[in-house]
């Protein structure tokens, strides 16, 4: 398919929308923000016949706090995360993902349901969703399903969703008065970066260091975003002190399964999967101790 | 050298020396300049060039037939429709224009396209069938060095070998008190400018060429191009201004002879190529990787006494500039010191890795981080200050270099070097050290200084040319051959311009790079386009004024004498002429209203025997003074502080100085710690900018730019030297020594990633393990 060639339809509601892509005869996929999709067609990997173009659906861009839960449009931006005071309040861990997404630009236009539908390792803001606990609400024209996101992913760009499918709300778990997160970025540099390993941590404390439970998700170690759940069990053993942390440390490195790509060996990857819950650990011990 | 007439005192210059805003920066800001690939027009064409799809194979057959079939194809060229010589090189032209019988990396060019649209020009791409036969590909240059290898070119895999002998080294390694031997490698830097090569051409119907593509020499590219065409130069017109950058990866010819031959088979249509980002880092020029071996040696009091240097560059399958690259390593391979024995060596290598050329430093880069690493270990090891050992070893103009030749020209090293010290950053380094805001993290400081050659060395002829003319409406075209390819030269030759015509800078305009509106004043590269354009406007300036006066007397009817040159008028006893009247009347005379100015670049008389061309007459020198902090876990740095101190001679505009030691500061940080196009096994496993890393501005610290101005050079406009180079040098070695000042682990292999710096940790975190036990 010559780039040309192919035909964007812009539905105006989301009904609209899922019956378009109910369509049997029709080759499409949608487009949101397009900072991965219009990469993606350059490079001749993805060309469908016709575009649909959802960025316009104001109906899917909200972040609402609803039953105990955040609700989040897969069309919020990056920039709608980054702003929004009720997930700095209780989702941090998602915000201060978000702000590692590109740089700002890709933060204007880029979208959370675009980040998820991609699907890659390395997107930066799943594994802050795997620890907010979040479940998808996926939608047919007909029909609509709830998916917890570890379930979601099936390879390097690969889900469960079907032709005829998209995501129409990220529901995630909001922090409560002990809980605390933080996400840590390993890049190539600070800016327009695809993240060499990343990491979200999400903790329950008791009193000083005591963790009552945790959760860790690493990204770009694995086919998908993998749960480190040794380490979340044994951080809650003894009082997270600086030496503790160093001994949860050392064990992500058993609990990932890298490659080597043009970014890193699968090495040095392993040895940052460490670096990188050290480094995120000790930040929020600071953070719990002055909070 | 004969003193200018133009040197005025500081206090009487209106324009030289001023912070004068860029006059081109405006509509660049504003994104208003069109640049030459950005122009469209309805009858344009598209044109694309075939790559080779192996680094090396030979070629057995090539179809087109199923290509011209389809339907909006213009026309297919191959070899066998090149009219003239079919290669091209600015020093040997070993670079076929289109291969006919052996690719020699994945850059080759096979088969020019031109098509109704660019979509179909790919398609007509993929239709074109190459026949290949593989043949072994040679991947590194040491290798491609040995008897086994497979030759690239008939003479051989090494193009060239270069060697400077001064004294006695054996001896001296045998006198010396301490040896320090390491060996360094270096990346194959990209230039990465904001405009990939590119451009349009146009045939007309009597036959006469107008090429537009973005250049650093119009009048040699258009010999090129005449040359592949068996076509008189004077029937072809090369416009290579605007540029959207350069820093020398537009030295060479990049798409100007595509574009010609095109512009012959489109009947009168204008033809467009322009690369993509992934073409261009396949096909484009690139940095010489270097592999440095450096024994250096020394005396109890810090005293340099030895230096022997092997280094081989990687050129790539075509020579380009790579053998003067090679050469001004060497030159450049013992820093701004004065060694009494030296024993240097350089080879520049074919391999099937793309191609290396021209790039901002031109091989100085590679050998400042051997030079200045070892001084800072000698240093170390006799306990002794940095500074210090530098500015004992340095030469002083009238001394000796290295090389074994007098500097007779200006030498600032050791006025950088008392700047340095002096700077809050280096005499506070201690206090900024320990200000670390994370346990893990590491702060270093370290210093490092070089220098760059301007111009070109012996045996190349270097001149300067500009012309003046008066227009119209009263104001002067400046006109200089040399392109603006972002440094600010056409600034600096309008402050030149306005400063000795005494008018205002608005009455200035500025023509570059245009082979019908300029004369051949040389390239602009080799740090020489300041210096040189800015001279050659200082001599044609005063011709204007000559003939601005001489008309200004006939038309007053006053001797000569009697005319004064006020600002923006001519008087003779209170009657004003101005501008436009004296074009007026030399207009109705049918008299000349354009001068010119002609220079020719000192050069030293004796070349050292086998060195390629050294020594150069001048030089411009530079020191860095940087703190980097280092997270120890994960291996980042991070470059917080620079001090760039120039020795430029006379500062023609600050503002354009610091633009240039801003830019290659950042440009460094990015040599040492980012950037590095990846080739395994003649295949670039580097596509674009989501794998070539440069810095942004979340990676540019702090710069700080304090010149030294006492050593003004006399042969420059107004005491004047050049700059562009020798702003990106020092600063890499001394991220590498603060780095280590940093960790205590030193990193000889660029870019210094995370990953490497962090690996080099860990093995030092091992020695301190094993030999504590
Ligand atoms: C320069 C640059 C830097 C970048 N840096 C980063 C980075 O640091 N970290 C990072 O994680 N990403 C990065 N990205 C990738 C990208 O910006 C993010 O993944 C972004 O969130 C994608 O959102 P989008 O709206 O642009 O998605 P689009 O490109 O529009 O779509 C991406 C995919 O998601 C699908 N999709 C979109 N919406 C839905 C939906 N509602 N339901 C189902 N499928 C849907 C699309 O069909 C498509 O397959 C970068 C991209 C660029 C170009």
């Amino acid at each position: 398919m010559l780039v040309s060639e192919i035909e964007v339809v812009t539905p105006a509601t989301l009904k609209e929308c899922l019956t378009m892509i109910a369509n049997e005869d029709m080759n499409t996929r949608l487009i949101a923000g397009g900072t991965d999709a219009v990469v993606r067609m350059k490079e001749g990997k993805w060309r469908p016949s016709t575009w649909v173009n959802i960025k316009g659906l104001r109906e899917l861009r909200y972040i609402i706090e609803k039953d105990g839960a955040i609700h989040i449009g897969p069309l919020t931006t990056h920039t709608d995360i980054i702003k929004s005071s009720l997930l700095q309040k209780k989702a941090n861990v998602l915000v201060e993902a978000s702000r590692e997404v590109g740089a700002i630009q890709m933060q204007n236009v880029g979208t959370i349901g675009g980040n998820i539908g991609t699907a890659s390792p390395a997107g930066d803001t799943l594994p802050a969703l795997y620890v907010l606990n979040t479940v998808l609400e996926l939608s047919t024209r007909n029909s609509k399903r709830i998916v917890p996101i570890e379930e979601f992913f099936t390879g390097p760009g690969r889900t469960i969703l079907k032709k005829n499918e998209m995501i129409t709300n990220i529901i995630v778990q909001p922090h409560g008065e002990n809980e605390i997160g933080i996400f840590q970025k390993l890049g190539p540099r600070k800016a327009q970066s695809i993240s060499i390993v990343n990491v979200a941590i999400s903790l329950l404390m008791e009193k000083d260091r005591q963790v009552l439970s945790g959760k860790i998700a690493f990204g770009s170690v694995a086919p998908t975003i993998i749960r480190a759940k040794k380490c979340e069990s044994i951080l809650t053993l003894h009082p997270l002190t600086d030496e503790m942390i160093q001994n949860v440390a050392k064990v992500a490195w058993k609990e990932v399964m890298p490659i080597t790509d043009v970014r890193a060996t699968a090495e040095y990857r392993r040895d940052m999967a460490s670096s990188l819950l050290e480094r995120g650990l000790y930040r929020l011990m600071r953070r719990w101790e002055n909070k | 050298m004969k003193q200018l007439n133009t040197t005025k005192n500081e206090q009487s210059l209106n324009w030289v020396g001023k912070r004068v805003k860029r006059i081109d920066g405006p509509e660049k800001v504003t994104g208003e300049l069109k640049y030459m690939t950005d122009l469209h027009f309805d009858n344009m064409v598209w044109g694309k060039v075939l790559r080779a799809k192996y680094p090396h194979a030979k070629i057995k057959s090539i179809h087109t037939l199923n290509a011209e079939k389809l339907p909006g194809v213009v026309c297919i060229l191959t070899h066998k429709d090149i009219p003239g010589f079919n290669g091209f090189g600015i020093v040997i032209p070993d670079q076929p224009v289109l291969c006919s019988n052996i690719v020699r990396c994945t850059g080759d060019a096979i088969c020019l396209v031109a098509a109704e649209s660019e979509e179909i020009a790919e398609r007509a791409l993929e239709l074109i069938d190459v026949e290949y036969e593989l043949l072994e590909v040679v991947t590194d240059a040491e290798k491609a060095m040995t008897a086994s290898a497979p030759q690239l070119h008939p003479d051989g895999n090494i193009h060239s070998h270069v060697k400077i002998k001064n004294g006695n080294t054996e001896e001296a390694f045998i006198e010396a008190n301490i040896i320090v031997e390491n060996t360094f490698y270096s990346p194959r830097q990209m230039h990465a400018f904001i405009e990939t090569e590119g451009g349009w051409s146009v045939m007309d119907a009597d036959g006469f060429i107008t090429i537009h593509c973005p250049g650093q020499y119009a009048h040699r590219d258009r010999m090129q191009i005449a040359r592949a065409l068996a076509y008189n130069p004077e029937r072809i017109r090369v416009i290579s201004s605007p540029i959207g950058g350069a820093f020398g990866g537009k030295d060479e010819i990049t798409v100007q002879i595509y574009l010609a031959l095109l512009a012959m088979h489109t009947n009168g249509r204008p033809v467009k190529i322009h690369l993509s980002r992934e073409e261009s880092v396949i096909a484009g020029i690139k940095r010489h990787p270097f592999k440095v071996h450096m024994k250096t040696a020394a005396k109890k009091d810090g005293t340099l006494i030895a230096n022997e240097v092997r280094a081989v560059a990687d050129t790539g399958a075509y020579a380009s500039l790579g053998g003067a690259v090679i050469a001004l390593a060497i030159e450049h391979s013992c820093g701004p010191y004065k060694i009494p024995n030296v024993n240097l060596e350089g080879f520049c290598v074919y391999t099937n890795n793309g191609i290396s050329g021209a790039f901002r430093g031109f091989g100085v880069n590679q050998v400042c981080m051997g030079i200045e690493t070892h001084l800072d270990m000698i240093a170390e090891r006799l306990n002794m200050d940095k500074v210090e050992i530098r500015k004992k070893n340095v030469y002083h103009q009238g001394e000796i270099s290295s090389l074994g030749h007098i500097v007779k020209s200006s030498v600032g090293t050791f006025k950088t070097l008392e700047l340095a010290e002096n700077c809050d950053l280096w005499k506070n380094r201690r206090q900024y050290k320990s200000a670390v805001s994370e346990p893990w993290k590491k702060r270093g400081v370290a210093l490092a200084t070089s220098f760059h050659g301007i111009g070109m060395g012996i045996g190349l002829p270097d001149y300067g040319a500009a012309s003046i003319e008066i227009l119209s409406d009263g104001k002067f075209l400046v006109a200089v051959g040399c392109e603006e390819i972002g440094g600010g030269n056409s600034t600096a030759y309008a402050q030149v311009a306005a400063e000795i015509l005494n008018c205002d800078i608005n009455n200035i305009k500025v023509v570059q790079g245009d082979t019908s509106r300029t004369l051949d004043g040389g390239t602009v590269t080799a740090s020489r386009s300041t210096y040189t354009g800015g001279r050659a406007v200082a001599t044609a300036a005063p011709n204007m004024v000559k003939l601005l006066t001489n008309t200004a007397a006939e038309l007053l009817n006053v001797p000569p004498s009697k005319i004064e040159v006020l600002p923006n008028c001519l008087n003779a006893n209170g009657k004003v002429v101005n501008y436009q009247t004296i074009y007026q009347y030399l207009f109705e005379h049918h008299r000349s209203t354009r001068v010119e100015g002609h220079f020719i670049l000192p050069k030293e008389k004796v070349e050292i025997e086998g060195s390629g061309g050294a020594p150069h007459h001048l030089y411009g020198y530079l020191t860095h003074v940087v703190m980097v902090e280092v997270d120890t876990l994960t291996g980042e740095t991070d470059v917080l502080r620079v001090v760039s101190i120039p020795d430029a001679g006379k500062v023609i505009n600050p503002q354009g100085l610091e633009g240039q030691a801003e830019g290659g500061a950042v440009m460094g940080i990015g040599y040492t710690l980012y950037e590095d196009v990846v080739i395994e096994n003649g295949f670039h496993k580097t596509r674009n900018f989501t794998d070539y890393i440069i810095p942004t501005i979340r990676e540019t610290p702090l710069i700080e730019t304090f010149p030294v101005e006492d050593t003004p050079e006399e042969s420059g406009p107004f005491g004047a030297k050049g700059i562009g180079e020798v702003v990106m040098i020092p600063i890499i070695a001394a991220i590498m020594s603060a780095i280590y000042d940093a960790t205590g682990a030193r990193i000889y292999h660029l870019p210094a990633t995370p990953e490497r710096i962090f690996n080099a940790l860990k093995e030092l975190k091992k020695q301190n393990v094993y030999s504590s036990r």
